[in-house]
């Protein structure tokens, strides 16, 4: 009893670190020796409490690796932690730990294997890595899966380590195998580690064709392990593409159980497969598929606002290819008072695409809707509301639903003062939606702009707004009084102004050459042609000065140029490419998804350390080469998302399509040394054409085709 | 995969760290801060997903600190980050009761083994409460003394790569019973005009299993509920809200104890409960539903003199119910001086830090209308600015014994093939409302 008495004593006590002046780090050396366990665990504890806060522990690494062959698990825990942390800095030292790595990798107890696999195959040391061999291959066969879940993890951090070692040991094989185990969960982490890798090196593991052998296993393991395990292998089947619609339906109706898992990881990476799966099946078992997918995504709306944020952002996407799939769906979507703004932005994104453009009582519910929140008072929030109305009223189309839109929008102008920029822009959107086809609308909306000069806040703010108060000059110059007076202001302030701006008084300027003096027009002319930094506003100025100036009798060139009727726009909703669409629906759920951009593009940004210095150069080259192109497109890039208000403007993609030629030009050396009339000849070729097609994706496939 | 996550706290200071992948700088944590400073300025839009340099943010808030998860590639699951995130909270939760920053810092050592735990290489792994439980403790004597007993004491559960990976075997209770708490949140906007804009219950089945053994539970509910919207989902034809007498259950979502295979073919719950509490299934309903604390309120502004506030509201629940701790939240206008109310029921106050009045009225029987009105003082002088938001009157309430679905608990058998114990089923009902009850002012 005493004996034991004593020995509890010893075990229980506590020395605590005294404040001395030799400081701390002199302090916890000497707890990490001390004769009492207990002393030396909570030096250990102390220690990397210091490390958690990030202050340099390093130099106790000697000290604290002595305390490594412990029967403790917590204290062997914190020990292979801070080794973890600072083996790189002391690499000489790691040859110390590890014979106790490899000995306790054969512990009888699995946790401590698993740790030991860990820890070693996360330190990056080459010395270390020569010892990994026996233990990993060990470990992979170990009887116990929680090990062997470990340890198939540890292939995959050995090849980012050491590609060329991992292959030689042969591992990978190993791992292959893996998929095979008994164990779910064992055959989940195999996917994800064979994933990864198939990543960094496509050429070492075929992973299509090991998924698709192992299919009917996947679809076995799925309901039989965690949900993270779940997402995992969900993930693998998605990259699968069945064989035929027999197969893609026994695919759908496996998971679909899935649809209902509390995990929104595992929903959402559900409808991926049944989405991916869909156009392979017949057509007449689509529809009770498209209900039950709809309630999955439903019922992402009850999860917190970061995977809301996530879920409407996969919802946009996924509505793009199959726009009905939500439409009863509306009023989950209304905005709550105490959503985050980014999720109220993005649930007035869904509403206004999950409409019925069909539906009269369901647009009216919402145009009610959005008039409440235009009455809101964050001032994104409005303005996103203000032009969702536009975006409303022109999918909708009936012209008197428009009108109705158009008054609401006249009446938010003249309360909402603030936000008369916004409303400016969508009242010219209903208006380059109905065309000239409807008189009252266009008197409507010119006589208060015409008006509103005369008012404080008389004057448009935004680039885009200005755009549009100048093409509004320009298309309907009878019903404005006092034109030039109100082009002056811009002419002065024409060296400020964004490209777009400028580019919109030149062609507004150019189309009412006949009306205004002369005088301005040559004013324009001259500060377009020299004081602008945007070589696609100097480029067409230039041209339209040619042709204003051509010696030709017959003004049929410049009259057409100036009369042509703008082609009424469709939508003013943005949209993917067709290829994008594709790209992006197959990566739901991925972190691509969220920003639009598809991860092959994005992807090899982060070039592993083998690869950098190659890399970078042609890289850097490609990324300036691309940002240069991006500036001159007025930033109007298909795979920004920004760009709705662009896509409603042919003007800018007019000189989108003419700067890009100019490009292809460069590129083909010959055809640069046409003569000039010629090369104007084509630029206004181009100009028509572009004119007409209107279309953004052409340019970006233009862009694309350049690289 | 997530090469790391990081807590920081509300200014976005690292406080803890865990990397698992060495492919990004520990610096890039440094960026943070300015990150969401920045995104702040720009537009006052902060999305959870943020990218600065090749290296992306995705983060989530809770109490006062960030958790921050990065990664370099495009094509990591997003959804699986934060949806871990989320978990890494729960979990935490469970063992240092609340996540904030103290007590991050006050319980470093088992976060690094619950980090350790709970994802390898950015691979979530094991994330279940109850198992992490078995084999990773607070009380770190504890496991010394066993240690010493026999060497090994400290193993991982065997269940925890088995396809029960949630309830660990040797379960043992006297007394075998299992309780079962139905409750439906309503969320419902109302304009101002008093129309119901929408509505939505959200309901819950809460399970605390005290069984032991390795319990195979099968719940029924009113086959009204869970039997038709099973057929309706599983035709897709029947159209939704014809008969009235159907409740559609939609988007039933189970714990993933609940075999989901057999649900979707059979339309039977069947679950191995976890151990102690957890949350057995959800569901929701869009069936039109009348307000059950319906509340009127008219608010009268007289410019730079005094605000006038009429509120009527009444229980519009069966004679016998009554709701409890009914809660009017009524926003008022900045700086509102000398509030003067009059009422007979319940209490009311003047909370200046919300800008609002609350008047709480502690039982509300159902038929009954109460009513208030207050009025205050509005400064003379105010800014030229109109009011920076526009707030809704939030109602809160609670209604036992009652579910507005109709949901009801047939029974719950209870089979444990080898101890074949009696067991007691204890079945509770309660309506509240939800984190969105409210009703727009004008």
């Amino acid at each position: 009893m005493d004996k034991k008495l004593k020995k509890f004593i010893q075990n229980a006590t506590r020395v605590a670190p005294k404040i001395s002046k030799k400081g701390e780090i002199f302090e916890l050396r000497n707890g990490l020796v001390s004769q009492y366990p207990q002393t030396r665990k909570d030096a250990i504890k102390k220690t990397i409490q210091q490390m958690t806060v990030g202050k340099d522990v390093s130099s106790l690494f000697p000290d604290v690796l002595k305390n490594i062959a412990t029967s403790d698990v917590e204290q062997k825990k914190l020990v292979y932690l801070y080794v973890m942390n600072y083996a790189e800095s002391h690499p000489e030292l790691c040859i110390l730990a590890v014979n106790t790595f490899v000995s306790d990798a054969t512990d009888p107890n699995p946790l401590i294997r698993c740790m030991a696999i860990r820890t070693m195959s996360m330190i990056r040391v080459e010395k270390i890595l020569e010892y990994i061999e026996i233990p990993l291959r060990k470990t992979l066969q170990d009887e116990n899966p929680y090990v062997r879940k470990t340890a198939v993890i540890c292939v995959a951090k050995l090849f980012a380590l050491n590609a060329e070692l991992c292959k030689e040991l042969g591992v990978l094989e190993d791992l292959t195998a893996a998929l095979e185990d008994s164990n779910p969960l064992v055959v989940a982490n195999a996917i994800a580690a064979l994933t990864d890798i198939h990543e960094t090196d496509p050429t070492v593991v075929p992973l299509p064709e090991l998924i698709k052998d192992h299919i009917s296993q996947f679809l076995l393991a799925l309901n039989e392990c965690t949900e993270w395990a779940r997402a995992t292998i969900l993930g693998a089947l998605a990259d699968y593409t069945a064989r035929d619609a027999i197969e893609a339906q026994e695919i759908i109706d496996r998971v679909t159980p899935h649809l209902q898992h509390v995990n929104a990881a595992v929903v959402l990476a559900t409808i991926k497969v049944v989405l991916l799966n869909l156009p392979i099946i017949h057509v007449d078992t689509q529809s009770p598929i498209f209900a039950k997918i709809a309630s999955g995504l439903v019922s992402l709306m009850s999860t917190p606002p970061e995977m809301q944020y996530v879920a409407l952002r996969n919802m946009r996407i996924i509505l793009e290819k199959y726009p009905a799939i939500l439409s009863r769906e509306l009023r989950i979507f209304y905005v709550k008072f105490n959503d985050p703004l980014y999720l109220k932005l993005e649930k007035i994104e869904i509403l206004v695409r999950l409409v019925d453009p069909a539906n009269l009582k369901q647009c009216t519910l919402l145009l009610s809707e959005l008039k409440e929140y235009a009455h809101e008072y964050e001032p994104e929030f409005v303005s996103r509301a203000i032009l969702a109305l536009s975006q409303l009223a022109v999918k909708y189309s009936q012209i008197k639903f428009v009108s109705k839109v158009l008054d609401i929008l006249l009446e938010l102008f003249e309360t909402r003062v603030e936000f008369q920029n916004d409303c400016l822009i969508s009242m010219c959107n209903l208006l380059r939606h109905t065309g000239e086809q409807d008189e009252q609308l266009i008197k409507q909306v010119c006589l208060v702009v015409d008006a509103w000069d005369a008012t404080d806040t008389g004057s448009p703010q935004s680039d885009y707004a200005k755009c549009n108060y100048l093409w509004l000059l320009g298309q309907f110059p009878a019903k404005f009084t006092n034109i030039e007076s109100k082009l002056n202001p811009f002419i002065e302030t024409f060296t400020q102004e964004e490209s777009l701006s400028q580019m919109s008084l030149l062609i507004t300027v150019v189309r009412l050459h006949q009306s205004i003096s002369g005088q301005l027009l040559q004013n324009v002319l001259d500060l377009a042609t020299h004081s602008t930094q945007d070589i696609d506003v100097r480029d067409m100025a230039i041209m339209y000065w040619r042709c204003l100036s051509l010696e030709d009798a017959d003004d049929t060139l410049i009259n057409e140029l100036c009369h042509s009727v703008l082609p009424e726009i469709p939508t003013t909703l943005d949209t993917f490419s067709p290829e994008l669409l594709e790209t992006l629906l197959s990566e739901l759920s991925l972190l691509s998804s969220v920003y639009f951009k598809p991860a092959a593009a994005m992807h090899r940004q982060a070039v592993r350390s083998e690869g950098k210095l190659k890399g970078k150069q042609m890289h850097e080259l490609e990324s300036l080469a691309q940002g240069e192109i991006l500036k001159n497109m007025n930033e109007d890039n298909l795979l920004d998302m920004d760009t709705d208000f662009l896509s409603s403007n042919t003007t800018s993609n007019d000189t989108n399509g003419t700067a890009l030629n100019e490009l292809k030009d460069l590129f083909h050396l010959d055809s640069s040394q046409q003569p000039k009339s010629n090369q104007i000849e084509q630029g206004m070729n181009n100009l028509t054409l572009n004119k007409k097609n209107g279309s953004q994706s052409t340019n970006t496939q233009d862009l694309l085709d350049l690289f | 995969m997530a090469s790391c996550v990081y807590f920081c706290d509300l200014r976005g200071k690292c406080i803890l760290s865990r990397r698992y992948r060495d492919d990004i700088p520990s610096s890039a944590i440094e960026k943070f801060p300015t990150l969401l400073v920045d995104a702040e300025q720009e537009s006052a839009v902060v999305p959870p997903c943020l990218s600065h340099n090749g290296v992306y943010y995705s983060f989530i808030q809770h109490n006062d600190i960030y958790l921050v998860s990065m990664t370099r590639s495009m094509s990591i699951n997003v959804a699986q980050s934060l949806a871990f995130l989320y978990r890494l909270v729960e979990v935490l939760t469970e063992y240092v009761k609340t996540v904030e920053e103290e007590s991050i810092r006050d319980n470093f050592v088992i976060i690094y083994e619950l980090l350790d735990e709970m994802m390898d290489y950015g691979i979530p792994q094991i994330t279940e409460t109850k198992m992490l439980k078995q084999y990773i403790t607070q009380k770190s004597f504890k496991l010394i003394k066993s240690a010493k007993k026999s060497k090994n004491v400290v193993r991982p559960p065997s269940q925890l790569t088995q396809s029960v990976s949630w309830r660990p075997e040797g379960i043992v209770y006297k007394r075998n019973e299992a309780f079962l708490d139905v409750v439906e949140s309503i969320n419902m906007l109302i304009s101002a005009q008093g129309q119901v804009l929408r509505s939505e219950i959200l309901g819950k089945v809460k399970v605390k299993s005290r069984l032991s053994g390795m319990p195979d539970l099968k719940l029924g509910l009113n086959d009204k509920g869970i039997f038709t919207s099973g057929t309706d989902l599983a035709d897709g034809t029947a159209p939704p809200t014809t008969k009235k007498s159907n409740i559609e259950l939609e988007d039933l979502k189970f714990h993933q104890c609940v075999r989901l295979s057999k649900f979707e073919n059979e339309k039977i719950i069947t679950f191995i409960p976890p151990d102690g509490d957890f949350e057995l299934m959800n569901y929701r309903l869009t069936t039109p539903i009348k307000p059950l604390i319906w509340c009127d309120v008219k608010i009268q502004v007289h410019s730079r003199s005094r605000i006038e506030i009429h509120c009527r509201a009444a229980a519009q629940i069966k004679k016998k119910s009554t709701a409890n701790n009914v809660e009017i939240t009524i926003p008022v206008p900045e700086d509102v001086d000398s509030p003067k109310f009059r009422y007979f029921h319940g209490s009311v106050k003047y909370l200046p830090e919300k800008n609002a009045i609350v008047w709480k009225i502690k039982t509300f029987p159902g038929g009954k209308e109460y009513s208030m009105a207050a009025q205050m003082g509005l400064p003379s002088v105010t800014d030229v600015d109109t009011p920076k938001s526009k707030r809704p009157v939030q109602v809160k309430f609670q209604i036992p014994y009652f579910t507005t679905s109709g949901i009801q608990v047939r029974y719950l058998k209870v089979n444990e093939p080898k101890l074949q114990y009696q067991s007691y089923p204890w079945v509770r009902y309660i309506t509240q409302s939800g984190d969105d009850y409210t009703i727009r002012t004008t």
